[in-house]
């Protein structure tokens, strides 16, 4: 049952159009488009976005790149509800995601992790259970009583929080404290209790900061891997360019809180206003790496 | 190690059952084995302790397990969601003038009228733990929104209210005498010294005392096994992320103030069943003892025990509870001690106890602030981004800089939107 819809969703990514299949169980929902629309956020005076509009189209990985204080984890932080924006929209599945509390756009299937790694106490297991919330019921009650539901779906989430934990080369480390794992890991922490959210936007910010080039590209294998299993949209916001330019679909640029830039990797890594955004200087010699 | 994933977006896909959470926990087995083995002795002792000891000791233990419950639901509070309360012993009154209001019969005329209403006493002995989880309730629009310091300082007035309303409501509490506690019953046994009388197991006599510690026993296992399940479970960990990082848990979906003022309320209940039960050991209640100080005693224990773990709050409880009625008793063989009721130079013995504790707690948080329960795990811990700090103290003032992603001071997840 579950391979089969496994089988489903790859052919869809593949596929430029998904077409309609008779599915016998419940289809996994087309994966929405993310627009952000016209956004401004100003924190008292200083202006972190300034009329900044996207598009994150379905499946793709798109990248937010920009020097520093470009307000890329600014506009992170609003997709996820975690600011407010001063002006415009965040369109997500018929939904203003600037209208909604975080844990309203958690339940939308947007998940996101944390430049510096934000994980709970407790086991790695107690942490992708916690990414589970918004897909299990179990409330106090039937938790405190050990009711027989809240026995099975905790063992049945877990299971799959498991799973999730074996993707990310987590197994051996699944009833580990968080505490005990070198960085690598704890990032990785962060991604699997992500995914574990089942997501269909993923918000990556800075998955691979700190980490080593052998942990680098084995992350970005695996950034391209979950998107090519599961179709989900990816909205990253990473300083390795060189990743960027190999996993990226799509790239937006930012410099002082304004777009500059937004188109395929290797448009955007021509784009004059970008090179003097990173560079400093006029563009001259075009074709170099940035 | 499998390295594809399927897409899940049916959460219920997966049909294989291996054994609840225990994988790689096989070498643990021999471990669990022997814990589970001292914890069958304890049990035993704790069932054949009647036989042996003076109500003296039947009775500080039962104010112990008082304590128990009640640090146990405190601990859900602070030391789980760093929640901090001052209002604890507001809530234990609510349990055991509750229980009184609604065990009593109505008694007495004029200005000495009390009332009651005569309900069965297990069924009030209930009643008043949902009354006191009522009664939180009533303050979740506070503790939904207060976080950390802040609720301990709006919690604080709860002891001052309902002092002036333990004195004032005189019909009810009784005023300043308080009022006299109607026995437990439950299906015509009665948790008494009589009905039935002269009741003797084994040739030792079961009064009050004998036959409530049993009832204690009771509560403490339900609330710690409660407890237990539901740090383990979805509302356990939503709760510790609340404590953890506000940014992270609100954006794992956990909906911040709902699950702050559902961890006040559950804290309530226990406190309203701590409050019950010691108002059955006391057999009056009686507003002075529910003051500000008994709120600190709570948190003593917690701090001592450990914050976050059940069996620490219990480990904290008994020795905090158990500290005054000890140092009363040996108060002639101790030095610089006093007798209560003596004009002797020393300090009295409840005195006593609050140095010792007071002690106790700067030992705690400068030598193992992990407290009694961080001895007894002793398992090397490497912790990183500040965890270190919250488990010393977990009552924030602000949001942190560890749980904002930009590092932006002063800005906090928004809550309610429309």
């Amino acid at each position: 049952m579950s391979s089969n819809a496994a089988a489903t969703t790859r052919d869809g990514a593949a596929s430029p159009e998904p077409e309609p299949k008779p599915e016998e169980d419940r289809e996994p929902k087309p994966v929405p488009t993310l627009t952000v629309d016209a956004l401004t956020v100003r924190f008292s005076g200083l202006v972190a976005l300034d009329n900044v509009s996207f598009t994150v189209a379905p499946g793709t990985i798109h990248a937010l790149i920009g020097p520093n204080g470009a307000g890329k984890s600014t506009c992170f932080n609003v997709v996820s509800g975690v600011y407010r924006a001063t002006a415009g929209a965040v369109r997500y599945a018929g939904k203003d995601l600037t209208r909604l509390a975080p844990h309203r756009i958690a339940r939308l299937a947007v998940a996101r992790t944390f430049q510096n790694i934000v994980l709970t106490h407790g086991t790695v297991a107690d942490n992708l259970m916690l990414g589970r919330h918004s897909l299990t019921r179990a409330g106090f009650t039937s938790t405190a009583l050990r009711l027989p539901q809240a026995v099975r779906e905790q063992r049945r989430h877990r299971e799959r929080a498991a799973e999730i934990a074996d993707f990310l080369g987590l197994g051996p480390a699944f009833d580990k404290p968080v505490g005990s794992l070198a960085y690598g890991d704890r990032k990785r922490v962060e991604m699997a209790r992500a995914l574990c959210m089942e997501p269909k936007l993923l918000l990556l910010d800075e998955p691979v900061a700190g980490m080593h080039p052998t942990e680098r590209v084995a992350m970005a294998e695996t950034i391209a891997k979950v998107r090519d299993a599961l179709g989900i949209s990816i909205l990253i916001v990473e300083h390795d360019m060189g990743l960027i330019m190999r996993i990226a679909d799509s790239v937006t640029v930012l410099d002082f809180g304004r777009l500059i830039a937004d188109g395929t990797p290797e448009r955007v890594q021509r784009d004059p206003a970008v090179i003097s955004a990173y560079l400093g200087t006029p563009a001259q010699d075009e074709g170099t790496q940035p | 190690m499998s390295d594809t994933l399927s897409p899940d977006a049916s959460p219920a896909t997966t049909a294989a059952t291996p054994p609840d959470g225990s994988g790689g926990a096989s070498g643990r087995r021999s471990g669990t084995a022997s814990r589970a083995g001292t914890a069958a002795a304890g049990v035993l002792l704790l069932l054949a302790l009647p036989f042996y000891v003076s109500s003296f000791w039947l009775q500080t233990g039962l104010f112990a397990m008082a304590a128990i419950v009640g640090a146990i639901g405190l601990n859900l509070l602070s030391g789980t969601t760093g929640q901090l309360s001052l209002g604890h012993a507001f809530f234990l009154a609510v349990g055991a003038y509750g229980y009184v209001w609604l065990a009593g019969d109505p008694s007495g005329t004029g200005s000495a009228q009390l009332y009651g209403l005569g309900l069965p006493p297990l069924l009030a002995f209930v009643l008043a733990i949902l009354l006191a989880g009522a009664a939180g309730g009533l303050f979740s629009p506070i503790s939904g929104r207060l976080r950390g310091m802040y609720l301990g300082i709006a919690t604080l007035a709860l002891v001052f209210l309902g002092h002036h309303i333990m004195l004032n409501a005189r019909d009810i509490t009784g005023g300043f005498n308080g009022r006299s506690v109607p026995a437990l019953e439950i299906f015509g046994f009665s948790f008494s010294d009589t009905s039935p009388d002269g009741l003797a197991v084994l040739g030792v006599p079961f009064g009050g005392l004998e036959r409530l510690w049993y009832f204690g026993l009771v509560l403490v296992a339900v609330a710690w096994l409660a407890a237990r399940n539901l740090l383990r479970g979805r509302p356990g960990r939503a709760l510790a992320a609340v404590r953890d990082s506000e940014v992270a848990a609100a954006v794992m979906g956990v909906p911040l103030s709902r699950y702050r003022a559902s961890a006040f309320i559950v804290s309530s209940m226990y406190a309203g069943a701590a409050g019950a039960l010691l108002a059955l050991v006391f057999k009056r209640v009686v507003p002075d003892h529910f003051g500000l100080l008994l709120s600190i005693d709570y948190l003593a224990m917690i701090v001592i025990g450990g914050l976050g773990s059940v069996g620490g709050a219990a480990a904290g409880a008994v020795f905090v509870a158990l500290m005054p009625h000890l140092l009363t008793k040996y108060a002639d063989h101790l030095p610089l001690l006093s007798a209560p009721g003596t004009t002797g130079s020393g300090v009295t013995p409840g005195d006593a106890a609050r140095y010792l504790y007071g002690a106790a707690i700067v030992l705690v948080l400068v030598f193992a602030p992990g407290g009694l329960a961080g001895l007894a795990q002793k398992r090397p811990r490497r912790t990183g981004d500040g965890t270190r700090r919250n488990r010393r103290f977990p009552f924030r003032t602000r949001t942190t800089s560890d749980s904002n992603p930009q590092g932006v001071e002063g800005t906090t997840p928004k809550e309610h939107t429309p």
